[in-house]
């Protein structure tokens, strides 16, 4: 499988590039008040609007650092019946690996807080922080959805 | 992974003209390999974002995706004389800057098509003119600044020209291209193929077959 590297502060992660449509720059993002203060905004892509969860902020409490590997992963995610996007941004966004399906384990242990985290990728001596995305929207299901959010067709 | 100064490609690795030569070269063969010259380049990266960078990005995302049409043709546009004209992509090798190359006239040569003999990469061509061979006529003589010499390969080898000016290269749908007018296709020495339209341009298709047919019935 294809995964994606990306940084949050000093810490590597991974995500799997199968759900991922787009990895575009970091833009300018509406911001929404009374939100939680992980969901960055919005932004429209291709005349759908995106919502962009910042994961170093999600994660490290922290914002992302503005630079130039800093990116946002779009990727698609089931809600109930449609396919839906949501911007994922995140630091140093600019590798992908080739990795065996087994290279990636599920340790027992779970947390209850952040489900979507908990898989490790062995590369060579190194662990990296797997993050699931069938998990991970649902941890975020509650930040404002826009009602006429289209539903996406994947091409 | 070697810890080394911060652009040791340059001084020590394949860039670099002085000795000695760094010992990883061995293990890795050449610097883009090296772990030293990738981190290097991810470091760039890393640098703030310029001003309005965020905006342009977000007009950009917002803007629908143009779909091209299936089927379009890659067309290198350039520019001889007055008369703008294309090829198929395919047809061609590579695109020069003149000023550094040197040519060669030949003694005893009549035909204005051929013009000499260059160097190109160590391999000497043949250098025509093909606004000799099209029969463009001379507009002003002033110095152009974006001058280039075009290598066109075919299948008898390749041809080099100049060019006053390269547009760019460009997918064109077969569908906007226009028959040439009756009484310009019937001349003789005629290698339009079609032609378009392209940023208000009336862009000249060469038949490329035709015209390397004719370049080498020229030169013989």
């Amino acid at each position: 499988m294809l995964i994606l590297l990306f940084y949050i502060g000093d810490v590597l992660y991974s995500i799997n590039c199968e759900k991922i449509r787009e990895i575009v720059p970091v833009v300018k993002l509406k911001k929404v008040p009374q939100s939680p203060d992980f969901f960055a905004g919005y932004f429209n892509f291709r005349g759908i609007i995106a919502p962009v969860v910042d994961l170093c902020r999600l994660i490290q409490n922290r914002d992302c650092q503005p630079r130039l590997s800093t990116r946002i992963i779009l990727v698609d995610y089931q809600f109930e019946t449609e396919t839906r996007i949501l911007g994922l941004m995140a630091e140093r966004i600019t590798d992908i690996i080739k990795k065996p399906e087994k290279a990636l384990i599920m340790p027992d242990i779970r947390s209850k807080e952040a489900p979507y985290l908990g898989g490790i990728i062995m590369q060579e001596e190194e662990m990296i922080q797997y993050i699931d995305l069938t998990k991970l929207p649902a941890c975020v299901d509650f930040m404002p959805i826009p009602n006429n959010t289209v539903p996406v067709k994947r091409d | 992974m070697p810890v080394e100064s911060k652009n040791c490609w340059k001084e020590k690795g394949v860039w670099g003209h002085g000795s000695p030569k760094c010992e990883y070269l061995e293990e890795v063969i050449h610097c883009r390999n090296c772990d030293v010259f990738h981190q290097a380049g991810r470091s760039l990266l890393e640098c703030e974002l310029p001003e309005d960078y965020m905006q342009e990005w977000a007009d950009l995302m917002a803007a629908k995706k143009i779909e091209e049409q299936a089927g379009a043709l890659s067309v290198v546009i350039f520019r001889i004389k007055t008369e703008w004209l294309a090829m198929r992509t395919k047809a061609l090798s590579a695109i020069i800057d003149s000023e550094e190359l040197r040519t060669h006239s030949l003694p005893h040569r009549k035909s204005p098509v051929l013009m000499g003999i260059i160097n190109i990469n160590g391999e000497i061509q043949l250098y025509i003119s093909l606004h000799k061979l099209l029969g463009i006529e001379t507009g002003d003589q002033r110095q152009e600044m974006h001058q280039r010499m075009i290598v066109a390969n075919s299948s008898g080898g390749k041809w080099v020209f100049p060019v006053n000016e390269i547009f760019g290269i460009y997918r064109i749908h077969p569908e906007y291209f226009q028959n040439v007018p009756v009484t310009v296709a019937k001349s003789q020495n005629t290698f339009t193929q079609s032609i378009f339209h392209f940023k208000k341009m009336q862009v000249a298709f060469l038949d490329d077959e035709l015209l390397f047919y004719g370049l080498t019935r020229s030169v013989q």
